[in-house]
């Protein structure tokens, strides 16, 4: 035992251990920090959304919220909070107005803020507070309909309160859909004078909870078997398609990643442990001669592995969190928001990350060692067999092992596998291919161009893996910048600054024209009006929707509620026809619609308009983008269906801060039509796209320095054999420009043929990511094969000639004498 | 007083497979050394004198036939129980030096006594350095060495386990004539003073002729060499 670590000691002062110790707390802080700064991006995520839903979690109720329900957060010690909302109208003077009103308690909201403003059409401050009792808030719009000031009374039901502010944004309401009535909100405690609620009215319950997730968790446990039919649990990701479809890439990308810095630490611990073992086969094989048991042995690598591990990891992870704290003080000054701690517990990956790389890259290469015949001290030039194939697969399952451990499944680690292998066998065949064209090209040793190339052919198979690196971590670079490149430009794509922020619904046709003209005066961007009949499914095929589904569970959207019907001559801005004729005397329906329903071509729905029934076959089925904030619609009658109903119609259009006060005075002639305002979600979308993209940026710089480190790893890993070649050439009486011109020539080579097999691999990951991943579109990265070889060239000769330039400074004759 | 035997062979065969088929190095060696006796090893390149002391010192196991070391059958052992063997009668000096590059002059010294877990392994290394005459060369790492004194320190690694027997693989093979016959010196001083039997393979005539007996590697076959 004492022998062991006197040894040990003895090997980390040779700095052999040390290169094995430094790959390991590459991998293991890369990892870590990586690991520690998603989750901590995740909880920002969450607690932005949070500030939509007010809440960390909330629970919906058609009925009153049970009071045990609010004891058992109370137990929890998780805050808790009431809305209650629902529709009535109110009175001022001579004015009468149906509005959405909330009554809260007082700890609402408990997460985000309000909005209020003591100005008419203000663009509002930051709130914490509710209503006092007796008081109420209204939006200006609710307002101006009404004529109100602040400090005039406003009639609830039996109540009187006092408008004390206007209201510009109720949080945890801005996404309740079709909530187009002008807003209020009021104190709970009011809500009993009112008598507004009686048996049978539409009323929106919901309980708020805030706290720490292992509370809320606990409550989740407790509550979803209470919970009964027209009782749903929210979580703020659920909420908002667009924010946890934009959240969920974003964590795709930072998952792709992470799994690539475990690639890479891969990658680094095998060329560290087989650089290891290559140094130490003599040693072992002396030691064997002089004694020395394989089971001692055994022992020796093993204690020290075991150490090394255990040092290697805690310094990884000091690091690893070190460095995330990092990125996140270098990101608190762009972003918006503080990001939340880090949750301690996420520390494991990257220690398993260590643990398991050492046992997968080491162990196979250690044990090799061990069984290194002692013979080879008379046989110096005996070499033992390190790639045996056994080595490889343990290396290929454990990495495998690794990136599903890491991401949680197979589907991307599987898609990077098959790619990494196929560049594999590409690699070799275009390397030994070019390799071998280059040395017949040149022959002869006078120039550095002839010395380089031959170089390449006859060091054949390491420098064909070494190829293979290079080219890995290059496509892996490039992958990444495609993937950020096309991945922000989706999303900003998805969300132009001018996207429609505002929706006018309830429009009557002959008011049609004012709007618009009032419109063009403000010089505001409005979209097409679309006609609007409410119409509800009620058989398909002539089967009624109750025989479909009888529990009232589970029941496709298209057949839940009463739907907006349309008619169009045109196929709208963001759909696209899938299968059918728009055109035919038929439905048109949305294609996710149709298959939650298992609809067809040709099935026949029956529709229910204001008593009048009407069936029409599928003529036709559409994609449509819901994040083009255009109106849009599940399913598109024709018009001859739709004509002779009153319809009302809609609109949606962009505001700036600027023109909402114009705007909603103009609006306010128009006392029926709603609007209903989209813009602070979308600003939310935006602020944390804009948060994403430049933790995307971090996470890139962050992994393409693990990258260098491995370049520079795998370049020391043959720097030993070409500095002798470089001694030798030296001692022959080549001039250091000849030895240098000749290094140049092999690293540029390398590195130009890894840059372009990189971008060629890059191009056809990118596409599966795309399609398979990501679910976005297919496209061509022109640039990729631009930087691929550009990058390859120069950082590979940099490295190369930085890592060898002992070759030309230090005397040849120290050289040889030290090898 | 008659000596005790060191080392026993009976109709030892090596055969070995090569890309062009089977080829046998050794074919039926027969021989015997004494205790304390230097013998050597001497014959062409390729005839397979290493081969033969790699055998001897259980470094490879042979085909056929038995290798006895103080009455120990030696090449039917384990790879466990030779490397004990190794350890308690063996000392090794090769003409590469094979010193471990990490390790200081004194600590490659050390290194055999630490494997038996002798406490005074220190104090031993030192005084064989300085039998060698390398006390100011204590800390110093091989490739500070000049070649006759790294092998002078491989010398004194060699006796540190105090080696009934001492295989020498071309001791002198890689040194100039003045530092070979200092070496050459140091080997037969601690072989005499310290009562080690000593196995040398060589090309140098003079040195075998220092030896005891001299044992004629040819065409796979030993004869013993009259003197």
């Amino acid at each position: 035992m004492n022998f062991a670590f006197r040894l040990m000691f003895r090997d980390i002062r040779s700095g052999d251990l040390l290169t094995l110790l430094l790959a390991l707390v590459i991998s293991v802080s890369t990892v870590t920090s990586i690991g520690l700064f998603i989750d901590r991006l995740q909880l920002s995520f969450e607690q932005e959304s949070a500030n939509l839903l007010a809440a960390d979690r909330l629970i919906r109720s058609d009925d009153d919220i049970p009071k045990e329900w609010e004891a058992k957060a109370n137990e929890l010690s998780l805050q808790a909070a009431q809305r209650t909302s629902f529709t009535t109208m109110m009175f001022a003077g001579d004015s009468l107005q149906l509005s959405q009103l909330s009554a809260v308690t007082d700890s609402y909201p408990l997460k985000g803020a309000y909005l209020v403003d003591d100005v008419l059409f203000g663009t509002g401050k930051r709130s914490t507070d509710t209503p006092k009792q007796g008081e109420i808030w209204v939006s200006s719009r609710l307002a101006s309909l009404l004529k109100l000031n602040l400090g005039d009374q406003v009639e609830v039901g039996d109540a009187s309160l006092k408008v004390s502010q206007y209201l510009v944004r109720d949080p945890g309401s801005s996404t309740s859909a079709f909530a187009i009535s002008p807003r209020a909100v009021m104190n709970m405690a009011d809500l009993a004078a009112t008598n507004v609620i009686i048996p049978g009215s539409r009323v929106r319950y919901s309980l708020l909870l805030a706290g720490s997730r292992e509370a809320l968790d606990e409550y989740e446990n407790w509550i979803t078997p209470r919970l009964s039919e027209g009782q749903r649990w929210q979580t703020p990701t659920q909420r908002g398609e667009r924010i946890g479809d934009t959240i969920g890439r974003a964590e795709s990308f930072l998952l792709l990643a992470g799994t690539l810095a475990v690639v890479m630490s891969g990658v680094a611990m095998a060329l560290a442990s087989a650089r290891f073992v290559k140094r130490h086969l003599m040693q072992v094989a002396i030691l064997k001669t002089i004694g020395a048991t394989p089971k001692l042995l055994g022992q020796l690598f093993l204690l020290q592995l075991s150490i090394l591990f255990m040092v290697g990891a805690l310094i990884g992870l000091g690091i690893g969190w070190g460095l995330q704290e990092i990125i996140a003080s270098l990101l608190s000054g762009l972003m918006s928001t503080t990001l939340p701690e880090p949750s301690i517990s996420r520390l494991w990956l990257g220690a398993a990350t260590g643990l398991i790389s050492m046992v997968v890259f080491c162990l196979p290469l250690m044990s090799r060692l061990i069984k290194i015949s002692p013979l080879s001290v008379l046989q110096p030039n005996a070499r033992i067999e390190l790639n045996g194939f056994a080595i490889y697969v343990i290396g290929f399952i454990g990495m495998f092992g690794l990136m599903c451990l890491y991401t949680n499944g197979f589907l991307l680690p599987s898609i990077m596998t098959a790619a990494i292998l196929g560049i594999a066998l590409f690699v070799a065949a275009i390397g030994w291919l070019a390799f071998k064209l280059g040395r017949s090209l040149t022959s002869g040793a006078t120039s550095g161009w002839q010395i380089g190339l031959a170089s390449l052919y006859r060091r054949l198979i390491p420098n064909l893996f070494q190829l293979l690196v290079f080219t890995l971590i290059i496509m892996l670079t490039l992958i990444l910048i495609g993937v950020k490149s096309s991945l922000i430009a989706d999303w900003q794509q998805q969300l132009p600054e001018d996207a429609p922020n505002h929706y006018l619904f309830n429009v009557q046709a002959n008011q049609i024209d004012q709007i618009n003209s009032d419109t063009t005066q403000l010089g505001l961007k409005k979209s097409d009006w679309y006609p609007m009949v409410r119409g509800r499914v009620t058989a398909v095929n002539n089967t009624t929707i109750q025989s479909l589904y009888p529990e009232e569970r589970g029941e496709p959207e298209l057949y839940e509620r009463e739907l907006n019907l349309t008619w169009s001559d045109t196929l709208g801005k963001g759909n696209e026809l899938v299968e059918g004729d728009f055109f035919a005397e038929g439905l048109s329906v949305e294609l996710k619609a149709a298959k939650e329903a298992n609809l067809e071509m040709g099935d026949e729905l029956t529709i229910n308009i204001g008593g009048n029934i009407i069936t029409l076959p599928i003529t036709s089925i559409r994609t449509v983008d819901w994040g083009s904030m255009q109106p849009n619609f599940y399913l598109i009658l024709p018009k001859s269906a739709l004509e002779d109903y009153p319809a009302n119609f809609v609109s949606s259009l962009f505001i700036s801060d600027a023109q909402a006060q114009a705007f909603y005075r103009a609006m306010a002639h128009f006392p029926t039509v709603s609007i209903l305002n989209v813009g602070d979600i979308l600003k939310q979308i935006q602020t944390i796209v804009g948060q994403l993209s430049q933790a995307i940026q971090l996470v890139l710089l962050c992994i393409l320095s693990a990258g260098a480190l491995v370049l520079l790893a795998s370049v020391r890993s043959t720097l030993e054999e070409r500095l002798e070649e470089g001694a030798l050439l030296r001692v022959l009486g080549a001039r250091g420009a000849l030895v240098r011109q000749a290094l140049l020539v092999e690293f540029g080579a390398l590195g130009f043929f890894a840059g372009l097999i990189a971008a060629i691999g890059a191009e056809t990951c990118l596409l599966g990511l795309q399609v398979f991943v990501f679910n976005a579109e297919a496209s061509f990265h022109p640039l990729l094969w631009l930087l691929g070889p550009a990058i390859g060239i120069v950082v590979i000769s940099t490295i190369g000639i930085f890592a060898s330039r002992t070759v030309l400074k230090v005397p040849p004759v120290l050289l040889l004498r030290g090898l | 007083m008659p000596r005790n035997t060191a080392i026993k062979v009976s109709n030892l065969t090596h055969t070995v497979t090569s890309n062009t088929g089977d080829l046998t190095i050794l074919k039926g060696i027969n021989m015997e050394i004494k205790e304390s006796e230097s013998v050597a090893i001497v014959g062409s390149s390729g005839s397979g004198k290493s081969t033969l002391l790699g055998l001897l010192a259980g470094l490879e196991v042979n085909t056929s036939g038995e290798i006895f070391l103080y009455e120990q059958e030696f090449s039917s052992q384990s790879e466990e129980q030779r490397a004990l063997v190794r350890g308690q009668y063996v000392g090794f000096v090769f003409q590469s030096f094979h010193l471990l590059p990490s390790l200081q002059a004194i600590e490659n010294v050390m290194l055999p006594a630490e494997l038996k877990g002798d406490k005074e392994a220190r104090n031993k290394a030192e005084a064989l350095l300085e039998k060698v005459g390398l006390s100011h060369r204590l800390t110093h790492y091989p490739n500070q060495l000049s070649g006759g004194e790294q092998q002078r320190v491989a010398i004194a690694r060699a006796f540190a386990s105090n080696p009934k027997i001492l295989f020498a693989d071309e001791p002198t093979g890689n040194l100039d004539e003045e530092n070979g016959k200092l070496i050459i010196k140091l080997l037969f001083d601690l072989n005499q003073s310290q009562g080690t039997t000593l196995v040398m393979v060589t090309h140098d005539n003079e040195l075998a002729k220092m030896c005891d007996r001299q044992l004629v590697m040819s065409a796979g076959q030993l004869t013993e060499k009259s003197l």
